[in-house]
């Protein structure tokens, strides 16, 4: 595991964080995630505002996205960061409950570059989130201004 | 439109009869008399005795005039002559003519020189004889004049009468032809008194027309405007028509909706003098309209709550799709949690139990999941485009045959025809209907499964999917297609009891049907029907 990427878990539910930190530390990957508990707090955090205002100036190199969120949804931190030419090269995936057409329409269309349905099965969904986590924060090589462990 | 003229035909034939009767009297003489002498075709014999006694008439009234006037002379009345021969001659002018009065003429003057001019009982002409000849002359050319004014008189008379009589004729007949139409007419004088009424007005209205006539047209039938009918009346009067929906009553109190058109007829200075009414009755017609209106207008009401329904629906779908399924992964995820880091403590009781947490969990959220996509089925827009059964068949085939590895079963193929159908749609409806014929044959050693096509008839195709499984009781056909419904223990066969459900609505959606054949251990069948496309077999 030689270069780990910084992962932003956009997630308010506090159950579905312990349990997918819990799933990325199997693989050894939850020390670099960051998580917020809106929309609000995630565009904070991309745009160095508020509490996050003083933080260092990097890119993650994957977002994970709840769709139902408190204030702003995580459709609507969609459309805003693929509309920005500074922030539309972060990978986005969204990683939700729903399975409705709707959603993963709606998704696609703003530019998402991948859809995941958490799976009920608590294997599965150790897999997925591992899956998720070594491709897009190992595997994948991400956009210039991101960090990486280690570089 | 006649009819409206035949009351006043009446009336004037009344009057030119009652007119000719007059004349008739003042001549003293029944009036078709003089008609007897015009009326050609008498033969010679007849208009020869008409002339000897009209002559004969002439010779006779003289000497009649001639005795009188003798009787009075001797009785010395000498100014008794000349009237009475003026008498004799204008009956004989009046009743025999030209020549019979010119006869007269000349007997009278022959007579009055011989017996009352001096010198008497002589011919010899004095200037008397020539007074006397010119005051008869002249007498008989007045009354001649007076016959021939009075004579063209009648015969006008007569003519008119003749017309008026045909005229009458050809009415009574156009009016008896508008008793024989089913349109309801009747007629009313601008003051709304019924002047006419056809049998078709009876029909109708239910008073015959002897009841109708010299009624109040409105008062009678007690119209219904659909606007003030002063209205309705200037239109009339200045168009000379009018149509529109009125309501009236019948005879019997009940109420009839017509179509009434109006014309207005107009006398020779343009007066307004009768309407001549057409009414249809459309009561039926507006009772059917009002029904169609009614339905639609359930129909709109009934389509707006499916609507708003089916938004509900769609709203619980979806939170159920996102916010069920939360929970349930919290319980799966925890308990798993709880199996890995408690196992070396737990004792054997205690670790099933949570594997049975584990279990139930994930049952649930397959229940959802299935449950989700089935009312997606519902949802969903259908994209219709021509579908190969035979080929979606074989993908699907490998696609199960992959998730029964191990198993051994001989699949057969049929010739499966084109259908016009939502492509996904059709798909999971084969998916199911093959894995369902999988799943129920493992307990063989050797599965048979068949897919093929029966010609169903001209409409429509029919499908069927055959295997040599457990089968079912046929008591319990009905059941296969329901929600949720399992004809078998969770145990022995898994399954939540949403396949068949989604095939029935899949195919229901393409306008078929479904249904099965079986019996216990001795396999079953599933039917699908679907409209037949012109694309034939494939």
């Amino acid at each position: 595991m030689s270069a780990l990427g910084r992962i932003l878990l956009v997630e308010d539910d506090p159950k579905d964080v312990e349990l997918t930190l819990t799933a990325l530390d199997e693989y050894k990957l939850a020390n670099e995630v960051v998580v917020v508990g809106d929309g609000e707090e995630a565009l904070d955090y991309l745009y160095y505002r508020g509490t996050f205002a003083t933080r260092t100036k990097e890119s993650p190199a994957v977002i994970l996205l709840d769709l139902k969120l408190p204030k702003v949804d995580g459709l609507e931190v969609l459309q805003q960061l693929k509309r920005d030419e500074k922030l539309k090269l972060i990978p986005v995936v969204v990683l939700t409950s729903s399975r409705e057409e709707r959603d993963m329409v709606a998704s696609y269309q703003l530019g998402v570059n991948a859809y995941v349905v958490k799976p009920v099965d608590f294997h599965e969904f150790v897999n997925a989130i591992k899956e998720l986590g070594v491709f897009w924060a190992i595997i994948n090589e991400p956009p210039p201004g991101s960090v990486r462990k280690g570089s | 439109m006649q009819a409206m003229f035949r009351s006043d035909v009446q009336t004037k034939l009344v009057n030119a009869s009652a007119e000719a009767q007059e004349v008739a009297r003042d001549q003293g003489t029944p009036s078709d008399s003089g008609s007897q002498i015009l009326t050609p075709g008498h033969g010679a014999a007849s208009t020869v005795m008409e002339s000897i006694r009209a002559y004969g008439l002439a010779v006779l009234a003289i000497a009649i005039a001639s005795g009188i006037a003798l009787v009075g002379d001797l009785q010395g009345l000498s100014r008794v002559p000349t009237p009475l021969f003026l008498i004799a001659i204008a009956v004989a002018v009046w009743y025999g003519g030209r020549g019979p009065g010119a006869v007269a003429v000349v007997l009278a003057t022959l007579t009055f020189d011989y017996l009352f001019t001096q010198p008497r009982y002589s011919f010899h002409v004095g200037p008397e004889d020539r007074d006397h000849f010119i005051v008869f002359i002249v007498f008989a050319v007045m009354i001649g004049w007076f016959v021939s004014v009075r004579r063209r008189a009648e015969e006008d008379l007569r003519r008119a009468r003749d017309e008026l009589a045909e005229a009458v004729v050809k009415r009574t007949e156009q009016a008896s032809l508008l008793d024989l139409t089913h349109d309801t007419i009747f007629v009313r004088d601008m003051n709304d008194v019924i002047t006419y009424w056809n049998h078709g007005a009876q029909e109708l209205f239910g008073w015959t027309s002897a009841q109708a006539i010299g009624k109040a047209a409105h008062e009678l039938l007690e119209t219904v405007y659909p606007v003030p009918f002063e209205e309705i009346n200037a239109e009339l009067l200045r168009s000379g028509r009018w149509e529109g929906e009125l309501r009236k009553t019948k005879a019997d109190g009940t109420r009839v909706v017509v179509a009434a058109r109006w014309a207005l007829r107009r006398d020779e200075l343009g007066q307004p003098v009768s309407v001549l009414a057409t009414n249809n009755d459309i009561t039926e017609q507006k009772r059917r309209e009002e029904r169609i209106r009614q339905l639609n207008a359930d129909l709109q009401r009934r389509s707006r709550e499916l609507e708003a329904s089916n938004k509900e629906l769609e709203a619980f779908a979806y939170s159920t799709s996102h916010d069920l399924r939360a929970p349930l992964r919290h319980m799966a995820g925890y308990s798993e949690l709880l199996q890995k880091s408690a196992a070396p403590v737990l004792d054997e009781k205690s670790r099933r139990y949570v594997a049975m947490l584990l279990e139930s969990a994930k049952r649930m959220g397959d229940l959802i999941d299935d449950l989700l996509a089935f009312s997606r089925i519902g949802r969903a827009e259908q994209r219709n485009t021509l579908v190969d059964l035979g080929q979606l068949a074989r993908e699907v085939v490998s696609e199960v045959e992959r998730g029964a590895e191990g198993r051994n079963i001989a699949w057969r193929i049929g010739a499966l025809p084109t259908l016009f159908g939502d492509r996904s749609m059709l798909r999971l409806v084969l998916v199911n209907l093959l894995s369902n014929a999988v799943k129920f044959t493992r307990t063989r050693a050797r599965a048979e499964i068949e897919i093929g096509c029966t010609d169903g008839n001209q409409e429509e195709v029919v499908v069927f999917v055959r295997d040599n499984g457990v089968g079912f009781d046929m008591k319990y056909v009905a059941k296969l297609f329901g929600v949720f419904q399992r004809l078998h223990r969770a145990e022995t066969f898994e399954g939540t009891g949403i396949g068949l459900a989604t095939v029935q609505r899949i195919i229901a959606r393409h306008g078929g049907r479904v249904w099965a054949e079986g019996a216990v251990d001795r396999g079953a069948t599933f039917y699908f029907s679907a409209p037949k496309t012109t694309g034939g077999q494939s």
